[in-house]
């Protein structure tokens, strides 16, 4: 009996404990995930100095995204000669999210190819540019940066499709 | 806090100035800092604004009473103190940037509140005294405002500017077609129709309408709100939105949605078609038409809401700390952070 009128009075407490696990649960799901990035367009980083990058992309699953390094770079092709250009990736108020502004030139076909490390997992896509914007179905997401050769394999596909992709 | 502020920093930190483990630190105390967040986008914003304030030539007054002050001091030279003359220079120096600072605010100022007509074609109606813009079958105009942007008025087009100062531009289009082309933040710039009113969230876009407010949306870049009565409807790039007088603005769709799903949005609200029109647009929804059927959450009955909550859960994942039952109960900050995950898709 008074077992029982001891657990009654810890029952807000026994209430705080399922919703710590419960939430640690969950953050734990999370951080599982991997750290991954996520492409959109420039609205989604509900920035308006945003309007007019090329695309905005976040990162998933680093617990601490301040302290993660970015760094972007374009690969082109144009008439034939492969190109890259390292690109200034600029970081939005809120933290991980960031935008790429076009600063590779019009001509050829362009492919983005993004890295990023968080403590001690790293994360790479790779993002194909069309006339009308980024591809957002053709891009690319790997576990760590991608190789040349991937990176090669997405401009000739890029090259192949005519580069009439636009953003959906 | 735990470390020491980073507002001497910001400055350069915005600019890319700073050394990549010191940029880092910065964004690291931002991070954990409020204050210095709300800083870092105060400066943000006030370096934006210096970018766009045209330079001022310095009066010619000022050098010449410069030259004379120079003069005057060689002269005198072998009388005067040290410190006499630090104090000539700091009082030259003192009035010769007030003054500057005085010219430029009077050319920014009047440019900021400014509206120039500043292409036409063919000879439209520009009436300074009474702020009307109106052309005709065969004419066009480009009208520029103040230091945000520029809008381009189409033909057959009447419009009015209704206020003009630095922080509100407000037109009012009666009839025809304008292309607004914006670079300023959020809530500056703005466009009445008979049906409501378009508030620039930093962007581009093309508004038509006839006389008695049926129109079109449509947004390139950024983000348009169009707003009737407590109603909107958030218009991002790529998307459009029908307005319509005495019932609000429509519900937005992309622009390469289907034929089938605009057809059916035209058609519901209507109480003939309207159950069947809903029917349609959540089988034709694709994963970012979601931008449509968040919009539909509010403005559906709370019978229908349940089937367009699940049918964005089907299309992409609910984030975390979404619920559906304060997504049902139209919990404002529930449907905000809903929206902020789904733009990822728009």
């Amino acid at each position: 009996m008074l077992r029982l009128k001891m657990l009654r009075l810890k029952m807000p407490q026994l209430k705080m404990l399922r919703l710590g696990i419960t939430a640690c649960a969950v953050g734990a799901l999370a951080l599982a995930e991997g750290f991954t990035f996520t492409i959109g367009n420039p609205v989604a980083s509900q920035e308006f100095q945003m309007k007019t990058a090329a695309f905005v992309f976040r990162t998933n699953g680093c617990a601490e995204p301040a302290a993660s390094q970015i760094s972007a770079t374009a690969e082109g092709l144009v008439k034939g000669a492969r190109q890259s250009v390292v690109l200034k990736v600029k970081a939005a108020a809120k933290p991980g999210v960031y935008a790429v502004f076009q600063s590779w030139p019009a001509e050829g076909d362009w492919v983005v190819s993004l890295r990023g490390v968080c403590a001690s997992e790293s994360a790479g896509a790779i993002v194909p540019i069309g006339p009308k914007g980024f591809i957002r179905e053709s891009a690319k997401f790997f576990p760590r940066p991608a190789t040349s050769a991937e990176i090669e394999a997405s401009l000739k596909a890029l090259a192949q499709s005519g580069n009439k992709g636009e953003n959906k | 806090m735990f470390t020491r502020h980073v507002s001497r920093q910001l400055a350069a930190h915005i600019d890319g100035e700073l050394a990549q483990p010191r940029a880092r630190q910065v964004e690291l105390h931002a991070a954990q800092c409020a204050q210095c967040r709300a800083e870092r986008e105060q400066v943000r914003f006030g370096m934006e604004i210096l970018d766009r304030l045209p330079p001022v030539e310095a009066p010619d007054a000022i050098w010449v009473s410069i030259e004379a002050a120079l003069r005057e001091q060689r002269s005198r030279k072998t009388f005067e103190t040290w410190a006499v003359r630090r104090w000539r220079w700091a009082f030259a120096a003192t009035a010769v940037c007030v003054l500057l600072g005085a010219a430029h605010w009077s050319v920014a100022h009047r440019s900021a509140t400014r509206w120039d007509v500043v292409r036409i074609d063919g000879s439209p109606t520009v009436i300074r005294a009474g702020k009307w813009i109106e052309t005709d079958s065969a004419s066009s105009a480009t009208v520029k405002i103040g230091n945000i942007g520029s809008v381009e008025v189409a033909p057959n087009t009447r419009l009015r500017v209704v206020t003009a100062r630095p922080g509100e531009h407000r037109l009012a289009l009666a009839r025809g077609e304008i292309r607004a082309k914006i670079s300023a933040p959020p809530r500056l710039f703005f466009v009445e129709t008979v049906s409501g009113t378009a508030v620039d969230l930093g962007c581009e876009y093309t508004l038509n309408t006839d006389e008695a407010g049926f129109g079109l949306l449509q947004v390139t870049r950024g983000w348009v709100s169009f707003q009737w009565q407590g109603i909107e409807s958030l218009v991002p790039a790529g998307a459009s939105c029908r307005i319509r007088p005495n019932v609000g603005p429509g519900i937005p769709y992309f622009d390469d949605a289907s034929e089938n799903m605009k057809q059916a949005l035209e058609n519901f609200g209507s109480e003939k078609a309207g159950d069947v029109a809903l029917n349609v647009i959540l089988a034709e929804a694709r994963v970012r038409d979601t931008l449509t059927l968040w919009h539909l959450l509010s403005r559906v009955e709370a019978e229908d809401r349940a089937r367009v909550y699940d049918r964005i859960a089907s299309l992409t994942p609910v984030p975390a700390g979404v619920s559906r039952r304060e997504a049902l109960k139209l919990d404002a900050e529930t449907l905000r952070r809903l929206k902020e995950e789904l733009a990822w898709t728009w």
